[in-house]
């Protein structure tokens, strides 16, 4: 099993979450060999509508823990973060970074300071927990694939949170022009071996770049109101006892 | 099933088809819509936004309309009845996911209330331009149920029957409305709850070890299961076979693509709906639909007052087409008339469908607007009179047209 799977499984069965209740919704990263062994849902979604799906998953059936795991979340999916985080909609999003649009051959992405791209990568990069953070994610925290316990226990601490949590994954995933066919590459050891921790970190100051350490950790906890809160507070403030909160009962599915 | 009466607003009202259309969802047993602002659709997500909270069903305006429809699917494999709404510039973006949710044979309804284009058009002004898009919009291959109604009732009755097809058939259904029956002010009856018809999802009921996702039932649709009930649901947009699993070989796709239109195709007698009228012994038929088929009926009027027989064909159900009903007409009748808003949608169907037999006249218009009645009689007439047989179709000269040309001059 692949660290990410593994770190998965341990969550799960950690955060008491029972496994059937979880659906993971990807765009397109994480393949079919990684979910099956797990018990969940999964639907395997169209480029960067994880989480849109899952939001719409989450809203139609309020029980449901929704796990977003994302590759184009910065670029196709970007809008639907952003709107996501404000509204804080019970989300795990995780975000597997590899830099690049490696599966179609290493191509510049919002992430890269480096890519495969004919001129390589003068774009500046996303500091993705930072955009989780301002757009009012309650959760966010960065690792590379080989933390695996400190992933595990973030995947888990977030499936207990109330609101959108942000993880960031730093791992190579598939690739077809290297040869790195596995996490456990050398490239995913680079990663870990450029690491240093530091929890509670302001996340304004966490961005990868070609020259400083990754800085991996947990930076943002807090509590916000979820979208079913506010719209329940909202709801019943203006309809009175013609209103019934959502999410509490049977009609609702 | 029937409807619930929480869910119904019985009695007879005076609104628009937008309304309507929002009464009709919540009847019908619509639990979410998401959708994104957007005229002339804009009413009926409001009224369904009024009406859905207090009866337990939610609105949630995304940011966009990717994420709408998105949303929509989502809602949907957490097993409620789901549905978005939209025009023109939304019903665009919406194209990549509609073939996402006809690949993985989801059940939702999407109402576009056209309006012109193409691009940004004439945002407040009727069109029936977008009618191959709801046929052709994603790429590859799939089949959806397209609805055109032409009244607010129709729009009432009809978002329900978008949702029993959507339901029985697992597959996207489009209710292809345009602004003028959107909104349009007319009597809406909305009957007693327990006069209403539902079709209940076909939920998969043995043990989930045995259950395939995407093993057809005889009609070729599957049963559904919904997230949540422990059947480790591996659900994915890529070619599958009935675990669900990714394949990659053509003799697989061939087995999945033609289940997924034949399930339409092959069951077409059951889903089309259409309303003919004197086609007997009619010189001339006019096949319409929506708004233009209104505008029809005093243009059909007019040319009857002149003796001319006229019949006609009301296609409610645009799509699948019905190519037989057309092709026996081709061989009773002289010519078939097709008023539309937009220049040569479904009159091509109609050329293609009467295999040359019957000559075909497209009255056109381009929007932003309805047709005159007195350009479809003058075409009608015109049809009449016209004894050569002629192959393409005949784009009719209106009025407008007719300046057109002479603005070019």
């Amino acid at each position: 099993m692949n660290p990410i799977t593994s770190a998965f499984q341990k969550a799960i069965q950690d955060s008491g979450t029972p496994a059937a209740l979880i659906s993971i919704v990807s765009d397109i990263p994480f393949t079919p060999e990684q979910t099956n062994q797990l018990g969940v849902d999964f639907f395997h979604t169209i480029r960067g509508r994880a989480i849109a799906f899952g939001s719409g998953l989450k809203l139609a059936n309020p029980a449901l823990k929704i796990v977003s795991v994302v590759g184009d979340m910065m670029t196709l999916g970007g809008n639907h973060f952003v709107h996501a985080a404000r509204r804080n909609i019970e989300l795990v999003v995780v975000c597997i970074n590899n830099f690049v649009y490696r599966k179609v051959a290493g191509q510049e992405a919002p992430g890269s300071h480096q890519a495969f791209s004919p001129y390589s990568a003068f774009e500046e990069p996303f500091n993705i927990p930072h955009l989780g953070n301002s757009c009012g994610a309650v959760y966010t925290a960065r690792w590379t694939a080989l933390h695996t316990e400190e992933l595990a226990a973030s995947i888990s601490e977030a499936l207990n949170k109330r609101g959108l949590s942000l993880i960031e994954i730093l791992a190579p995933g598939p690739d077809y022009y290297t040869g790195i066919d596995n996490v456990q590459s050398e490239l995913t050891r680079f990663y870990h071996q450029n690491s240093v921790l530091k929890n509670g970190e302001d996340p304004r100051s966490v961005g990868i770049g070609p020259d400083n350490k990754i800085v991996v950790g947990r930076f943002t906890d807090r509590e916000r109101p979820t979208f079913i809160d506010v719209y329940n507070i909202q709801l019943g403030k203006v309809l009175g006892d013609k209103f019934e909160p959502y999410g509490k009962t049977e009609s609702n599915r | 099933m029937k409807a619930n009466p929480k869910d119904v607003l019985t009695g007879v009202h005076y609104i628009d088809g937008d309304v309507a259309s929002g009464y009709g969802a919540l009847a019908a047993g619509c639990r979410f819509i998401a959708g994104y602002p957007i005229t002339p659709s804009t009413e009926a997500a409001e009224t369904y936004g009024r009406i859905a909270p207090p009866a337990g069903a939610m609105f949630l305006q995304m940011e966009d309309e990717l994420a709408s429809i998105a949303a929509v699917i989502g809602a949907s494999w957490a097993g409620v009845k789901a549905m978005t709404i939209t025009s023109g510039p939304g019903y665009s973006l919406m194209m990549e996911t509609v073939g996402y949710g006809a690949a993985l044979e989801t059940p939702f309804v999407l109402l576009d209330v056209q309006r012109t284009g193409p691009s940004t058009g004439v945002p407040t002004k009727t069109g029936q331009a977008d009618m191959m898009q709801s046929r052709w919009g994603a790429h590859g291959d799939y089949e959806v149920i397209a609805i055109a109604p032409d009244s607010p009732q129709e729009l009432f009755d009809y978002t329900i029957k978008a949702f029993n097809l959507a339901e029985k058939y697992r597959c996207p259904v489009m209710i292809m409305a345009d602004e003028c029956v959107g909104h349009m002010t007319e009597k809406v009856v909305i009957p007693p709850a327990s006069e209403i018809e539902l079709e209940p999802r076909r939920f998969y009921q043995g043990s989930p070890d045995q259950y395939l996702p995407f093993r057809p039932d005889l009609d070729l649709v599957p049963k559904m299961a919904k997230a949540g009930d422990g059947f480790r649901l591996f659900i994915t947009g890529s070619i599958h076979d009935e675990k669900g699993r990714p394949v990659k070989n053509d003799e697989y796709k061939a087995i999945y693509t033609k289940r997924l239109v034949d399930k339409i195709r092959l069951n077409k007698d059951k889903i089309i709906e259409l309303k003919e009228e004197n086609t007997d012994h009619a010189e001339v038929i006019v096949v319409s639909y929506g708004i233009s088929s209104r505008v029809s009926i005093k243009g059909i009027e007019q040319a009857r007052s002149k003796g001319i027989r006229v019949g006609s064909l009301r296609l409610v159900t645009v799509w699948p087409f019905p190519d037989e009903k057309v092709s026996e007409l081709a061989k009773k009748t002289k010519a078939f008339v097709v008023p539309e808003i937009n220049y040569g949608q479904i009159a091509f169907e109609v050329a293609r469908c009467s295999h040359g037999r019957a000559n075909v006249v497209l009255v056109p218009h381009g929007g932003a607007g309805v047709h005159r009645p007195e350009d479809i009689a003058e075409a009608i007439e015109y049809a009449a009179r016209e004894e050569k047989k002629i192959e393409q179709v005949i784009e009719y000269k209106t009025r407008l047209e007719k300046l057109v040309f002479q603005s070019r001059k």
